[in-house]
């Protein structure tokens, strides 16, 4: 029975030999009988090689090819150092992106992150009781970026879309949703947080759920309620949560082109342009491939940069607490 | 003795699969008493109305999509509301019709089975492997599969197309499939590792002395019990390589090779006025295959939702 007991303790995992009844094994804690020294690298390889070959050397390939240029259509391509970077840091366009980006990707967080939170706080009043809300909560899970593009531009269609169907039911004037510039960007934003919903909702639910009961009923005791309670008390104890879902949301939108290319394209004037929908212009557009490698690279190191600035927020918050 | 893995549940770990076992209807807390009824009445609004609003908020799109479908395109600018007075299925008759549809929706099917397959038949080994194995350098190249997943898929577009046009694969469905496979592994061996390490070792210890081979023992113990972080992963491949759209958009060019969203794109953009219930027809359809069997491999998505992101 003990042996039991112990297993359970740690849910089944890690347990030492030393700590079981049973006889010590003599040979590795690790290893299972009869195997041969070459059927682990026969199994792994397959997918070592693809993922190396696929993933990680096209991105090295495209770091180095963005140290080259091919002067006019026809010629090889000649080593130009970081050229590419230099154009890129003087040219207008690109810091327009940046800033049309930056918007994008804050207020997909700002929106997504208080829409979760909300929906999040919605379903925890709920839990165990609805499981057809878990059904409604993931579905747009299933849908591709461009499909959701389609049923946004239906909603906001500014002839029949229903929300300037109920706007005008207020007797206000429906605005074109996707022929402003500053409301292409909000359109964008929202169809991105529709997409991306459902994942930071069940992170926070689960972060909610993993919430100490006894630290919510000391703040009652002391009358924190509400709003008060879900804002000392509730909301820095998820912070685990909201940091993963903060890193997982802007990778999406820094790094995201479908929502975009299928709902605006970039436009109306640009409005939309980010540095993705930049990448891929510069690329498939100006057919200026070394230019755009150029881009993608600052793309992903500023990825890497911004996740690995949240973590050493959400580091410092922790030992705060 | 043992606790294992209940084998009707993908792998899930800590508060999130609690999350999500609990949406999912497990009993939960008992009620609370309230006082008086005005008190539980305003109480009810406060819980219900929030809720509404999130079924709001994620089935509206759905429905004013749904509703286009039925409809014309005069009656979509004629007759705006959501019921349809007199549904038509002229729409899904046209989009049906359409070379683009069909062509496209059996290269979705082809790359969306060859990448589930695919992505099964070298990710099992692999994990199974890491999981139970000790080899020299497996820490290293567990790292070396696991860290591409950080990768974006725009960091990719250029370098791979301009891979495919050197090795001359542009343009081709199997190109398609070894992408989206290699997409797909880093999230399918993480999960799958985590899954292999929960089956107690003993069971297949039991079946070592009793004389099963290694492949014996991957067929009738470890392939049965990870079936639902299988199917996980199946139901993962299949939603990337149905839904992908970017890396589609540069690695095919020719009709016949595009798959759903790429047509759905171009749709978009080709006729002059915008043809909303062929629009609104085409993307139901798409996601009809989904939705039909949507109750049954719901849980999978979540599962593999979930775990996408645990890290």
């Amino acid at each position: 029975m003990t042996a039991s007991t112990v297993t359970k303790s740690n849910g089944g995992r890690n347990t030492r030999w030393w700590q079981r009844n049973e006889k010590p094994p003599e040979r590795d804690n690790n290893a299972i009988i009869g195997q041969r020294k070459s059927t682990p690298y026969l199994f792994t390889l397959p997918a070592i090689i693809l993922v190396a070959a696929l993933l990680g050397f096209p991105v090295l390939y495209g770091i180095g090819q963005s140290l080259f240029r091919r002067p006019s259509l026809g010629l090889p391509q000649e080593w130009v150092g970081l050229e590419n970077y230099a154009a890129m840091f003087s040219s207008d366009a690109f810091w327009f992106s940046l800033n049309r980006t930056a918007i994008f990707v804050f207020g997909s967080l700002i929106v997504g992150t208080s829409l979760g939170l909300f929906f999040a706080f919605a379903l925890f009043r709920v839990v165990g009781k609805l499981r057809f809300l878990r059904s409604v909560t993931v579905a747009p899970y299933i849908v591709s970026n461009v499909a959701a593009a389609v049923m946004f531009r239906i909603l906001l269609n500014g002839q029949f879309g229903v929300v300037n169907q109920v706007i005008e039911f207020f007797g206000i004037d429906g605005p074109s949703w996707l022929a402003n510039p500053n409301l292409a960007m909000v359109t964008v934003v929202f169809t991105q947080v529709w997409t991306d919903l459902p994942l930071t909702i069940l992170l926070l639910l689960g972060g909610l759920m993993t919430i100490d009961r006894t630290h919510l009923d000391a703040a009652l005791v002391d009358g924190a309620t509400g709003w008060t309670r879900a804002r000392h008390i509730t909301i820095p104890l998820l912070a685990p949560q909201l940091l993963i879902s903060t890193i997982w949301l802007s990778y999406s939108t820094l790094t995201g082109l479908g929502v975009v290319l299928a709902l605006t394209g970039g436009g109306p004037l640009k409005a939309t342009q980010t540095m993705a929908m930049e990448m891929y212009t510069v690329a498939f557009r100006n057919l200026e491939f070394n230019q755009a490698l150029a881009i993608a690279t600052f793309i992903l190191v500023l990825n890497a940069v911004i996740t690995l600035g949240y973590v050493a927020v959400g580091r410092r918050y922790e030992y705060e607490q | 003795m043992i606790e294992r893995p209940r084998p009707d549940e993908p792998a899930l770990a800590g508060a999130t699969a609690k999350a999500v076992r609990a949406v999912a209807g497990r009993p939960g807390e008992p009620k609370e008493t309230v006082g008086n009824r005005a008190k539980r009445i305003v109480r009810n609004i406060l819980v219900w109305i929030p809720l509404i609003l999130l079924v709001a908020w994620t089935v509206a799109p759905f429905l004013v999509t749904l509703s286009v479908s039925f409809k014309n395109r005069a009656q979509v600018f004629a007759q705006p509301g959501i019921i349809p007075s007199n549904p038509t299925f002229d729409a899904y008759a046209e989009v049906l019709a359409s070379e683009s549809f069909t062509t496209s929706f059996v290269n979705s099917l082809i790359v969306g089975v060859g990448t589930t397959a695919l992505t099964i038949l070298i990710g099992v080994p692999a994990a199974y492997a890491f999981a139970r194995f000790r080899f020299r350098g497996r820490h290293l190249l567990l790292l070396f599969t696991l860290l591409p997943r950080l990768v974006p898929s725009i960091g990719l577009m250029v370098p791979i197309y301009r891979l495919a046009v050197a090795a001359g694969l542009l343009d081709k469905r199997i190109t398609l499939i070894i992408v989206y496979t290699a997409m797909l592994l880093p999230l399918g061996v993480w999960l799958m590792v985590g899954f292999f390490q929960q089956i107690p070792r003993e069971i297949e210890e039991a079946a070592s002395v009793d004389g099963a081979s290694l492949w014996g023992r991957l067929r009738h113990i470890v392939a049965p019990l990870a079936a639902p972080a299988m199917i996980t992963i199946g139901v993962l491949a299949f939603r990337e390589a149905w839904n992908e759209f970017t890396l589609v958009l540069v690695l095919t060019n020719t009709p016949g090779k595009r798959t759903l969203p790429f047509e759905l794109y171009l749709m978009q953009g080709i006729e002059g006025i915008a043809n909303f219930p062929g629009e609104a027809a085409f993307t139901i359809l798409t996601i009809l295959p989904f939705i039909l069997v949507y109750t049954r491999i719901e849980k999978y998505v979540v599962a593999g939702l979930v775990t996408g992101s645990g890290k």
